[in-house]
């Protein structure tokens, strides 16, 4: 039989997003005629067990432990590729977070596999081997990658890029075994001397997000943003010109060095729909755009769109909202 | 000390954009290959920052050198515009012949350079803002087993020890290592410095010091390419937005929210109370 296909979560990502790298390892295991094994570092999700048999999973192997479980990225690389040594595999799938992106191509250099990151499918089984095809130029392009005969790939797969579907019939219960990965020798060459404190509520988790761009002009007016994001029950998200020029900290960035966000509404003002920015919230399922260009790009994205200065519709929204009661 | 920044050029990436929204990208007959001659090849952003961050220090009164180093078949533009920037080295690593060069042979030969000719400390861009991969930097990391530091807003050196404020999801985290490390640069580090006229002048007479794979300890192996660009094309983007028109703000404002409303993205409360 083909090497499996290791399907690695690091409880960096979210629990859909899991879910989604196990729906793409289990087609390129069905393709290749192999497994899906399911590697998860650090805690054991809630209700993994049920994850695994709805995505058809032969086996999930759980390693945790001093620096895992901390996310440690040195410990992490060691760890995965000690995990390998004892159970190669053809193709290795993170979902792709901050942490697995810088991970995942240190793992790869240490197996000897070649890495893809930005990915949004792969294929095997084919006469062209393994191939996986990525976003480029922030999206504006997608590339396909043959991977070399014989070599292994590594791959992070871009949120939001693969719909996550159960496997079809009834899988049986897969076989669970907790790893003892002897890490003891591994050299942790990075100190935190300051955490990142996460405080409060996360963009990726918002329900509704209200964005700004340049389009608003100055500073000030971004507090339009904020204010009918707080009155829709929402945060407020920006585009990177305005985060350059200190309007609002980084952490409101959405987009391909941002965010990847996945709201029910997405109101984009001033925002001029760049795929580097759009890419960060492709996903929302209501996509509202204002802007006084009717050629933005960013209208090719909408469901909705205003073409209108919004520093006058931001305030009229804000009153509608506000006189309607309307949340989200 | 010695500082070396990893450089790359690459089509300017919002020329790319435009074209591809407009329908009007042109690709090769290699179906692969970008192939306006009007989309303008620049320094990557990133790698402008990670030279600005490098410079930085030396103007903080680190006592080190500076080299920019790129790989690639003609990077003298790219490699001038850094001279003008202040580095003081500026090397081109020529491909190898005959092979379609990927990440891992890139990887390689920055490695090889780093390790023939010694480095402190390595940064580069986060990513590249052609391909996004941004696996260069880990890849070189992991063949000189050198820490790897990403997403750095700030890059500060005291002795042996680099310290770095780096930009995570969750805010900044300052994390430190000891040299020699690679360090990656984000936008968050600021304005690049724009090179004077006296700089662009003496930049345009400076040849790259061309190396060859061959003048590299390359170790076995390190100029396979372990993938093989096959393909490149626009993603279809399916638009079906309905343009809202009304005579006033006021009433395109409702009409939105009506929208909202109806197709239960939000909920009507009670009004205003
Ligand atoms: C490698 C790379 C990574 C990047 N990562 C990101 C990222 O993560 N996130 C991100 O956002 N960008 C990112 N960018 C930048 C991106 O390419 C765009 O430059 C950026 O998104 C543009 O921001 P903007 O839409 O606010 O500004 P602009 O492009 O300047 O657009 C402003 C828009 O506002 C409109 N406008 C002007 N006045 C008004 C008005 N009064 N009312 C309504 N509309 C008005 C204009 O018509 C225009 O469409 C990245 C770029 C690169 C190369």
């Amino acid at each position: 039989m083909t090497a499996p296909v290791i399907v690695c979560s690091t409880g960096t990502e979210a629990p859909e997003e899991a879910e989604a790298t196990l729906t793409l390892g289990r087609k390129v295991a069905a393709a290749s005629g192999t497994d899906v094994r399911w590697l998860l570092l650090g805690a054991a999700p809630d209700g993994y067990a049920d994850v695994a048999r709805r995505h058809g999973v032969a086996a999930v192997d759980i390693a945790g432990g001093d620096g895992i479980d901390e996310g440690d990225a040195d410990v992490l690389v060691a760890a995965v590729a000690r995990y390998w040594e004892r159970s190669p595999g053809q193709v290795l799938v993170f979902a792709q977070t901050f942490s697995t992106r810088d991970i995942a191509p240190r793992v790869a250099a240490r197996i000897g596999a070649a890495v893809v990151t930005n990915a949004v499918d792969v294929d095997a089984g084919g006469d062209a081997g393994l191939e996986v095809s990525a976003a480029a130029f922030g999206g504006d392009t997608r590339v396909l990658y043959a991977v070399t005969p014989g070599v292994a790939c590594v791959v992070t797969l871009q949120p939001n890029a693969i719909e996550p579907t159960a496997a079809d019939g009834t899988a049986p219960e897969p076989a669970v075994e907790k790893l003892d990965l002897d890490l003891s020798g591994v050299v942790r060459g990075v100190r935190v001397v300051e955490a990142a404190r996460s405080d409060g509520p996360r963009l990726e988790d918002a329900d509704v997000i209200v964005a700004g761009g340049r389009g608003l002009k100055s500073a000030e007016n971004y507090q339009l943003v904020v204010e009918l994001a707080a009155l829709l029950g929402g945060m407020a998200g920006a585009s990177r010109p305005i985060v350059d020029d200190g309007w609002i900290d980084s952490a409101h960035q959405v987009g391909l060095t941002g965010k990847i966000t996945r709201p029910a509404l997405y109101v984009a003002a001033g925002i001029s729909g760049a795929t580097q920015h759009v890419v960060g919230c492709t996903a929302a399922k209501t996509l509202v755009a204002i802007n006084t260009d009717a050629d933005a790009s960013i209208f090719r994205h909408a469901r909705y769109g205003i073409v209108g200065d919004c520093l006058e519709i931001l305030p009229e929204l804000i009153r509608s909202a506000r006189d309607r009661g309307v949340r989200r | 000390m010695r500082t070396v920044v990893c450089v790359k050029e690459v089509l300017d990436p919002d020329a790319v954009g435009a074209y591809a929204v407009s329908g009007h990208l042109e690709i090769g007959d290699d179906a692969k290959t970008l192939t306006q001659t009007t989309i303008p090849r620049l320094m990557n952003a990133y790698d402008e920052q990670a030279i600005e961050a490098a410079l930085r220090l030396r103007d903080g009164g680190a006592d080190t050198t500076v080299c920019a180093v790129s790989v690639g078949a003609d990077t003298t533009a790219t490699l001038r515009h850094a001279f003008s920037l202040g580095v003081d080295e500026v090397v081109a690593i020529s491909p190898p012949a005959g092979v379609e060069v990927d990440c891992h042979v890139v990887a390689a030969l920055l490695a090889a350079f780093v390790r023939d000719r010694g480095a402190d400390l390595v940064l580069t861009g986060r990513q590249a803002s052609d391909d996004d991969q941004g696996v260069v930097p880990a890849l070189v990391g992991e063949a000189l087993a050198m820490p790897v530091v990403t997403i750095a807003r700030a890059v500060d050196v005291d002795g042996t020890k680099v310290t770095v404020t780096r930009v995570t999801p969750d805010g900044d985290e300052v994390a430190e290592t000891e040299l020699p490390a690679v360090v990656t640069v984000s936008s968050e580090l600021g304005e690049p410095r724009y090179p004077n006229v006296k700089m662009k002048m003496a930049a345009r007479k400076v040849t790259p010091e061309v190396v060859a794979p061959s003048d590299l300890s390359v170790p076995d192996g390190g100029l396979q390419p372990l993938l093989r660009l096959e393909r490149q094309w626009v993603p279809a983007v399916a638009g079906e937005c309905e343009i809202l028109e009304a005579d006033s703000a006021a009433a395109l404002a409702d009409l939105l929210i009506d929208r909202l409303v109806d197709d239960k993205t939000l909920q009507a409360g009670g009004g205003r109370p």
